[in-house]
């Protein structure tokens, strides 16, 4: 009973400091993914008097992707029951041009801005409108809960290996005896600590595949996938090898480093 | 000569406080049967713990199997404690190992495969009269007992040079017999010196040993 505890001093710090890491990797990816959706689905529109070329929109709008003039006849159409035809083709000739623009990537609000000023003093355009409130205010929202996941991340990192160390110092006194007796014989110094070591390697190696289990069917729970889906996002399932791996050597870098830390310190103070 | 131990002038204490040894010569040549005897608290185990680096030197000169120990550290430590095999008064036995690992660990420490530790283990456990308990815990026997697998694991290495401290202060007579034949048997036929600290010297050592006694904090040798 004493055993587990000890052992689930360092597995708990060890899978809250996982746990955050894979969290904010999961969010990256979201984030990312919601950028890519709205730079696709994302357009600005131009109203001109007169025809523009894509190049020299291109000139004002390096991000520019793609130009493609907006029809009016749906608009026109719609009409066609109402006014006369003679007048309607009066309309059509006085209408200015209507354009789409497609960026690259999602401008942030500052840039979209910059656009918006450089078009409307471009000559014969008239209206800019970039649609920036709808999209922007999302994905601030998953950007600044992306910042907020990297410091959280931060200081799970530090107070996880704070709470390693302290059960670090308590296996330490619990095997002291073994340690003194194995130094007065003359053992080097990874033969005293390799217990501490060994124990370091097998939480560390339980805590990854406990967080990788879990990121591995949360995906797949309905309550879970449904809130997502609510939201328009799909949560990323984790590759058990590949970040497993990434995972695993997270939490031994940080299990060995505590021990290495508290070992070197019995080592300054042993004659 | 070929001296294992050579003291001069030492002055040795813990920390801050007064010297426990103020003046000191000793010097133990290859194969010798050594005694160190004197009153209680007269720094008897003080003496011996420098002899393997447990305690500083504060002054005068000491080499221990060539090693200075004015101020060993480390590697060079370690590489001495290898070469010594050391009884200690309160035995210093790993409960959570069996005996046997406990008579293994200075060949564990030297790097011996696993078939040579456990055969000399056995061999040594078997010398002591305790081969039949060498799955036990070292708590499970009697102080006798554990005093014997300390015996067995300080020669386990077959160690060049052997310090006891008190190796029979608290053992019945069949221990202690059992321990002084070891020692002697050592001595013979390893070759090892042997350096034990006691308050008396068993007659059955008739007068082939060097005595060094301490009284005041001064350590002589007595003719």
């Amino acid at each position: 009973m004493k055993s587990l505890k000890n052992h689930f001093s360092v597995i708990f710090p060890l899978i809250v400091l996982l746990f955050s890491f894979q969290f904010t990797r999961g969010l990256e990816v979201i984030v990312a993914e919601y950028e890519t959706r709205i730079t696709n689905e994302y357009s600005i529109i131009v109203v001109a008097s007169k025809t523009l070329e894509e190049a020299d929109i291109a000139r004002s709008v390096p991000s520019l992707k793609a130009m493609e003039e907006v029809s009016p006849s749906v608009i026109l159409d719609r009409l066609k029951g109402d006014i006369s035809t003679q007048n309607l083709s009066l309309l059509q000739l006085s209408l200015p041009k209507f354009y789409n623009l497609k960026l690259s990537s999602f401008p942030s609000a500052k840039a979209l801005s910059k656009i918006k000023s450089d078009l409307e003093r471009m000559d014969f355009i008239s209206r800019v409108e970039t649609f920036a409130k709808t999209y922007d205010t999302i994905y601030r929202i998953l950007v600044i809960a992306k910042s907020m996941a990297y410091v959280f991340m931060g200081l799970i990192g530090v107070i996880s290996l704070l709470l390693m160390l302290k059960q670090m110092r308590i296996w330490v006194l619990e095997h002291k005896e073994r340690m003194d007796i194995m130094t007065l014989f003359g053992a080097p110094f990874w033969m005293k600590s390799a217990v501490l070591y060994r124990l370091a390697v097998v939480d560390s190696f339980l805590a990854t595949c406990f967080v990788v289990a879990l990121f591995y069917v949360m995906p797949s729970v309905p309550e879970i996938a449904s809130a997502a889906a609510a939201i328009d996002v799909i949560i990323p399932a984790i590759e058990p090898l590949k970040e497993g791996g990434t995972l695993l050597g997270i939490s031994l870098f940080f299990a060995l480093v505590s021990v290495s830390m508290v070992m070197l310190k019995v080592k300054r103070e042993t004659p | 000569m070929n001296h294992v131990i050579e003291a001069s002038k030492i002055s040795l204490g813990y920390r801050n406080d007064e010297p426990v040894i103020t003046d000191g010569d000793m010097r133990i040549n290859s194969q010798d049967f050594a005694f160190i005897t004197g009153k209680s608290g007269s720094g008897k185990s003080t003496l011996l713990k420098s002899l393997y680096g447990e305690i500083a030197l504060r002054q005068g000169e000491l080499s221990v199997c060539g090693i200075s120990m004015n101020a060993p550290a480390g590697a060079k430590l370690n590489t001495l404690r290898r070469y010594i095999g050391i009884v200690f008064q309160d035995y210093r036995l790993i409960n959570e190992w069996t005996v046997e690992k406990n008579v293994m660990l200075p060949l564990l420490i030297g790097g011996f495969s696993k078939s040579v530790c456990v055969q000399q283990a056995q061999k040594l456990l078997k010398h002591v009269k305790l081969l039949h308990k060498a799955d036990r815990h070292p708590l499970e026997l009697s102080g006798g007992e554990q005093q014997r697998v300390a015996m067995a694991r300080a020669l386990a290495h077959n160690p060049v040079l052997l310090l006891a401290d008190e190796p029979t202060g608290n053992l019945d007579e069949y221990s202690s017999d059992v321990i002084w034949s070891l020692l002697k048997s050592a001595r013979e036929h390893l070759g090892t010196t042997i350096v034990v600290v006691t308050h008396r010297i068993p007659t059955t050592m008739g007068s082939n040993y060097k005595h060094f006694f301490l009284e005041s904090g001064v350590l002589y040798e007595v003719s």
